[in-house]
């Protein structure tokens, strides 16, 4: 129900705080969420891989995380510097369909948060939660080390309720992913993102310079 | 509608989602720490109210209808939670609609935040005695609401929180003065009500005036 109540919520403050103060406190929430989750240290890729595929990292929140650990990602120095995650489905749409079956229809601000997240922020929303969704893997990221290296966190693609997707070019390009790939990816998964270790020098990075 | 298709799609509607959840409780810390508990109580009342009038109205020809429509789930005033009615006017949730949400809280986060408890106790000296935490001013608010768009033979429903029980174990029941009048009014004695109490979550009433 509290979720329900939470869309409705969206609506409410979309109105009086705008959809921009929306997405602050959705930010806001993200990082208070992350923060108060606490630090995670891993002694190297494996370990973090296996605690995630045990659902006992911060991540784990967002339901079943698949490690593609055929996807690694290497550095210009072809070492493993990351790898590429998915979720099987939208952390949101068991709400999304809550909200169908009590309510009738998902209010206006939902699509209208999405659209000014993608307008001002970073052209990655599919619905209204991808927002503080994002941000919470972002600032988890921060907290977590593998080793001994602080993570960074890029979305990269993710498919909405209704079918839409999003493909984030700029971090493929960067991580030296064909966007093709990516987007293959979404039949099987709502969510697709990469977690590197932060300062890594990356091939897209070199290519570029 | 079949009813296998039915309990289908809300087998389906009714996965988890913890992320969801616990950004919502966070959700409500942000506006109380920038509102206050007084602030946050009546966004919580009118966020209930609003969700409530967003669903569509109900009638029934008679009182056996509408307790029918209420175990089977089909009434707003159970689409959220499951219910028994042990007489005409008592009703039963069996399982806390946010229990999920606050055990996922206090699982990945901690202790639930104190402004959850402050505003409550805010809800109880001023608006009626009867909430644990933020969770059931939004109940309990939205029963309300919802019950005032039903109408059994032409008259308005009208519903009254008795007990409840929280997560935690900790209990709420009616004051002393107006326990006789609710345990009247939903046919039960004070000794069902504690064996009601020992494995469920509330105890309200339901009648016409």
């Amino acid at each position: 129900m509290l979720d329900v109540a939470l869309v409705s919520l969206i609506q409410d403050m979309s109105e009086k705080a705008g959809v921009e103060g929306t997405i602050q406190y959705w930010f806001r929430v993200g990082e208070s969420l992350a923060n108060r989750m606490g630090r995670e240290a891993y002694m190297g890729w494996p370990s973090f891989n296996v605690a995630l595929r045990e659902g006992r990292t911060a991540f784990s929140i967002e339901g079943k995380v698949i490690a593609l650990t055929d996807l690694a990602i290497t550095d210009v120095d072809g070492d493993v510097v990351g790898y590429i995650y998915a979720i099987e489905e939208c952390v949101f749409v068991p709400t999304i369909l809550r909200v169908r079956y009590s309510v009738g229809d998902v209010p206006r601000a939902d699509q209208a948060v999405a659209e000014e997240y993608n307008n001002s922020i970073r052209d990655t929303a599919v619905c209204n939660f991808c927002v503080i969704h994002q941000k919470f893997r972002e600032e988890v990221a921060k907290n977590i080390t593998v080793a001994d290296q602080l993570l960074e966190s890029y979305q990269l693609a993710n498919r909405g309720f209704t079918g839409e997707t999003k493909i984030a070019e700029e971090p493929l390009k960067k991580l030296g992913i064909n966007p093709e790939y990516v987007r293959s990816l979404l039949r099987n998964y709502a969510c697709v993102y990469a977690m590197v270790m932060k300062g890594a020098r990356l091939r897209g990075e070199e290519v570029e310079e | 509608m079949s009813d296998d298709r039915e309990m289908k799609l809300r087998a389906t509607s009714i996965k988890n989602n913890p992320f969801v959840d616990v950004a919502a409780h966070l959700f409500l810390e942000d506006i109380a720490d920038k509102q206050g508990a007084a602030g946050m109580n009546t966004y919580l009342m009118s966020l209930a109210t609003s969700l409530a009038k967003s669903m569509p109205e109900e009638e029934y020809d008679t009182w056996d209808a509408f307790l029918e429509a209420l175990r089977a789930g089909d009434s707003i005033l159970s689409t959220f939670e499951t219910v028994f009615t042990p007489t005409e006017n008592c009703v039963v949730t069996i399982t806390n609609p946010f229990e999920r949400g606050w055990t996922e809280y206090t699982k990945r986060i901690g202790k639930l935040s104190r402004i959850h408890t402050d505003v409550a106790d805010y809800y109880n000296s001023t608006v009626k005695p009867g909430a644990i935490d933020t969770s059931c001013i939004i109940h309990q608010t939205f029963r309300n609401a919802a019950a005032d768009r039903i109408s059994v033979n032409g008259k308005r429903v009208k519903c009254a929180q008795i007990a409840t029980i929280h997560s935690d174990g900790s209990k709420k029941i009616a004051p002393d003065e107006w326990l006789p009048i609710l345990l009247e009014k939903a046919g039960i004695t004070q000794t069902q009500l504690n064996m009601f109490m020992r494995n469920n979550a509330i105890v309200w009433c339901v009648y016409t005036e």
